[in-house]
């Protein structure tokens, strides 16, 4: 192998563009991921690519490094376009990847995670120089000895990086490499980066939706929406207002200037038992379902049908950005931490959600949302923080205690803590309230199945029989059956985690619907979600959620796509 | 008979005990570090201690009956790597079906057929058996025995020293951070379990040619179980794992000797004793669980 100095020689004159990919584009299905993408990166440059979920960073970069096969475009490296089959071609064009979620083994030391995918005879004592030599050239500092478990995750990204600059890539990428360090790992990590690009003329691809990190740490930025790139600058030329405008899009401010116009009423809570698909409209929601959002000139809808907690009566109005402080907020989170495996995973959160008010919880995946929602659920406990429900603190550590509280929760996987998928319909209906329906011991059936009868009639659940298992049904009755037993318990609180995560368009039109019934009957509702249509239609406030804190709420009437992209990268807006 | 002779015959059928176990052992440990949990290691020891009796019956020759042994070790070993590992049927399941196939199988083949007995050469090692004590248990032994000497430090090495090693190791602990190494998972586990094969089906053939000279029904009678027992109450160590068989044997052996020895218990209780003291020792020892995390758990692509 040639050493990294005699490669570093080689490439100093950057006449060419290290990497330059023309009009890619993959589609999954109807799904355009990418769409006729070009990219230029050249030697010596660290290239952001700033998006948020979804936006096509990801597919892009698994074309670049073989994982997934391009439907159509160039790829070129220098001048010579390139065919990148598999990963091992990728690795022999000089293209190295340090993955989000780490590729190491926790069970092998540092220099044998290293040499992982080698081939030929292992020479421990070879491996561990060669560790030591590139920790010592870039400044990651490790003992090739120690096991990888006993790391911390800055420690872990440091090995990371090393097995990839061990391969002495000519174009390095980077995923996200942040998400799991703390500020001062961040800082480190860039540090390396500049002089790996500085020193050794090498590009870096820096794949983030943090906006501090791009403005911080890169020399150009290309943003991508929907797949397609919407915006190319050089980075000093543009400011983190502006790349948040393009990450998240135009489409949004209209909709908030709509909400903003209060040209957009409440839909009058329809009748219990009307088919879904009927007033279910195909597409994206139609701005007449935006729900209002200028709070104080709106009185909430009447109570509807759906049980009335006692908070509810006091409510004047929908309280909106601390407008309203009298009122005792249903659901109060307050210093909530979370650590787990030495990473913070939520740091300091609070929100208040007030009765009746949707409050829209937003940010890229992978944030906190998911230990929020396994928090809220009861399945782990803060390390420190509060939970507060109408006023009263829940003990968190007795099993079932959010659920006494008043607090019902649709979870993110509806399959693993939503439904025992082949369990009955019935059985599924009254899981949380099986003492309702039996006596001495015994379920009742009948009992049982006059509750599950009315529930079903009442959220529209189509199924077979109500003795057929919840896997015979789709996915979206199987989340009205989920809907249906934590609202049917009378909650004061309902946490909605990704509820139409995976639904068609009718089912996504009928949750909506029963979410804003729930909320107008007096619930406080806390809609955990990543799709920005989905929280610009439903809540009065968004709350953004980065690196497991909560960087700002705003009212939904005044959450533009710049202010939001911002909270979204991290920056305080 | 003197007390030093008594303790000497408990060491020497201890020993021989414990052999296939250990053989078998080494074969378990590595086909679980690389993520399999081979519950067909009982069907892999008793097929191969019925092969070897037929083909050294066939052919005159014990040591080919240790070949064709370790032959039908393999071809198990391919066929539980093959259903498992590659059409991704449950392993558990997978074992429990040849364990009974096999078992079924052979006590069928017995019935209808007779054997000549024949047994593997013994070997003398001349001054060194005079050692007392343990000179005759160590050094009068039937030949196979002293492939120990080569198998446990082989299997050692390959997986804490190869590169193959680490890679099984790799995917036993994390299949897809493996995957995304570029290392074939199932491959590596299908290759494992052929290892596993042929060092359980070399143990089988040696219970049946090297000991006893002929095969009855159910001749392992649970030591594919308690191998596996072994490997994980050894935590995954292959020293703590041979120690458990060695115990095992022993502990047999002193079934077997006690009534010699004029001390007469309840026979029932004497068949469990070795099964429950092997249990309780291993126990004791088990400490610090090294359970490769993905042992049991198939691999699919993509999924996470």
């Amino acid at each position: 192998m040639r050493t990294v100095d005699e490669r570093a020689r080689e490439l100093t004159p950057p006449s060419t563009p290290a990497l330059r990919l023309r009009g890619i584009s993959k589609r999954y299905g109807p799904v355009v991921a990418s769409d006729d993408v070009d990219l230029d990166v050249e030697h010596g440059e660290i290239h952001g690519l700033l998006g948020e979920n979804g936006a096509g960073k990801s597919t892009l970069m698994k074309i670049l490094l073989g994982l997934v096969q391009r439907d159509s475009g160039t790829i070129m490296r220098g001048d010579t376009p390139v065919d990148v089959h598999n990963p091992q071609a990728a690795v022999a064009l000089g293209i190295g990847m340090v993955h989000q979620h780490f590729s190491l083994i926790d069970a092998l030391t540092v220099w044998e995670n290293v040499i992982l995918g080698d081939t030929g005879r292992i020479d421990r004592a070879a491996a561990c120089r060669q560790v030591e030599e590139v920790s010592r050239r870039y400044g990651l500092p490790i003992d090739p000895a120690a096991r990888v478990d006993r790391l911390s995750a800055g420690e872990r990204q440091r090995v990371e990086l090393i097995k990839c600059l061990r391969r002495d890539p000519s174009v390095l990428i980077l995923d996200e490499p942040t998400s799991v360090l703390t500020q001062a790992e961040s800082a480190e990590l860039f540090t390396v980066l500049r002089h790996v690009v500085r020193a050794e003329n090498r590009a870096v691809i820096l794949i983030s939706h943090k906006l501090a990190e791009i403005t911080a740490a890169t020399d150009r930025v290309t943003v991508l929406r929907k797949g397609r790139v919407v915006f190319h600058s050089a980075t000093r030329d543009t400011t983190p207002p502006e790349l948040a405008r393009w990450m998240v899009g135009r489409d949004v401010s209209l909709r908030a200037e709509g909400a903003a116009l209060g040209m957009l009423p409440v839909d009058g809570a329809p009748p219990a038992g009307t088919a879904p698909a009927e007033t279910a409209s195909p597409g994206t929601p139609p701005s007449e379902d935006t729900p209002p959002t200028e709070p104080p000139a709106e009185p909430p809808a009447e109570p509807a049908a759906a049980p009335a907690p006692p908070a509810v009566a006091a409510a004047p109005g929908v309280p909106s950005g601390g407008a309203a402080t009298e009122i005792v907020p249903a659901l109060r989170l307050s210093g909530l931490t979370v650590t787990t495996d030495g990473v913070t995973v939520l740091s300091d959160l609070s929100l208040d959600v007030a009765p009746g008010e949707i409050v829209g919880l937003y940010g890229v995946e992978g944030n906190g949302q998911s230990t929020l929602g396994d928090l809220l659920s009861g399945l782990l406990l803060p390390a420190s923080g509060t939970v507060e429900l109408a006023g009263r603190p829940v003990e968190l550590e007795r099993p079932g205690a959010l659920h006494r509280a008043g607090l019902g929760i649709i979870p993110e996987d509806r399959h693993s803590s939503g439904v025992v998928l082949d369990m009955s319909v019935a059985e599924n209906l009254v899981m949380k309230s099986v003492g309702d329906v039996s006596g001495r011991g015994f379920v009742s059936r009948r009992k049982m199945h006059a509750v599950a009868r009315r529930l079903a009639a009442e959220f529209n659940i189509v199924a077979p029989s109500l003795d057929a298992p919840v896997r015979s049904l789709s996915g979206g009755n199987q989340q009205r059956v989920v809907l249906a037993r934590e609202l049917s318990a009378g909650p004061c609180v309902l946490v909605a985690a990704q509820p139409t995560h995976g639904l068609d368009v009718g089912a996504i039109e009928d949750m909506y619907r029963r979410l804003r019934e729930a909320a107008s009957g007096g619930v406080a509702v806390l809609l955990i979600s990543t799709e920005l249509e989905e929280v610009m239609a439903l809540a009065s406030r968004i709350a953004v959620i980065s690196s497991g804190r909560i960087t700002g709420v705003l009212p939904t009437a005044e959450a533009t796509a710049e202010r939001l992209g911002m909270l979204v990268g991290g920056v305080a807006a | 008979m003197s007390a030093a002779d008594d303790i000497s015959t408990i060491l020497s059928s201890g020993i021989r005990l414990a052999v296939p176990l250990a053989l078998a052992a080494c074969g378990e440990y590595l086909a679980e570090r690389a993520g399999t949990m081979n519950i067909s290691l009982e069907a892999m020891m008793l097929g191969a201690a019925f092969g070897s009796v037929a083909t050294a019956s066939a052919t005159g020759s014990a040591t080919a009956g240790l070949v064709a042994g370790v032959l039908i070790g393999l071809v198990i070993g391919f066929v539980h790597g093959n259903l498992a590992h590659r059409l991704e049927i449950n392993t558990f399941v997978v074992g429990l079906v040849l364990n009974a196939l096999m078992l079924g199988l052979t006590s069928y083949l017995i019935t209808i057929s007779s054997f000549d007995s024949h047994q593997v050469a013994q070997v003398s090692v001349p001054w060194l058996r005079d050692i007392p004590l343990i000179g005759h248990p160590l050094f009068v032994e039937r030949w196979p025995v002293y492939l120990l000497i080569l198998v446990i430090p082989l299997t050692w090495w390959l997986v804490e020293r190869s590169r193959w090693g680490l890679e099984l190791r790799a995917v036993g602990e994390q299949p897809q951070a493996a995957d995304v190494t570029g290392i074939r998972v199932n491959l590596r586990r299908r290759q494992a379990l052929l290892w596993c094969g042929a060092l359980a089906g070399l143990g089988g053939a040696y219970l049946a040619v090297g000991e006893v000279g002929s095969f009855n029904q159910n001749m392992t009678a649970g030591r594919g179980y308690i191998v596996i027992a072994a490997v994980i109450f050894g935590a995954w160590r292959l020293g703590r794992t041979l120690l458990g068989c060695a115990l095992f044997g022993l502990a047999d052996a002193m079934r077997l000797a006690l009534p010699a020895l004029g001390l007469t218990l309840n026979s029932q209780l004497l068949v469990v004793a070795p099964y429950l003291l092997a249990l309780l020792a291993m126990l004791v020892f088990a400490t610090g669980n090294r359970e490769p995390k993905a042992l049991g758990q198939p691999f699919e692509r993509g999924s996470t």
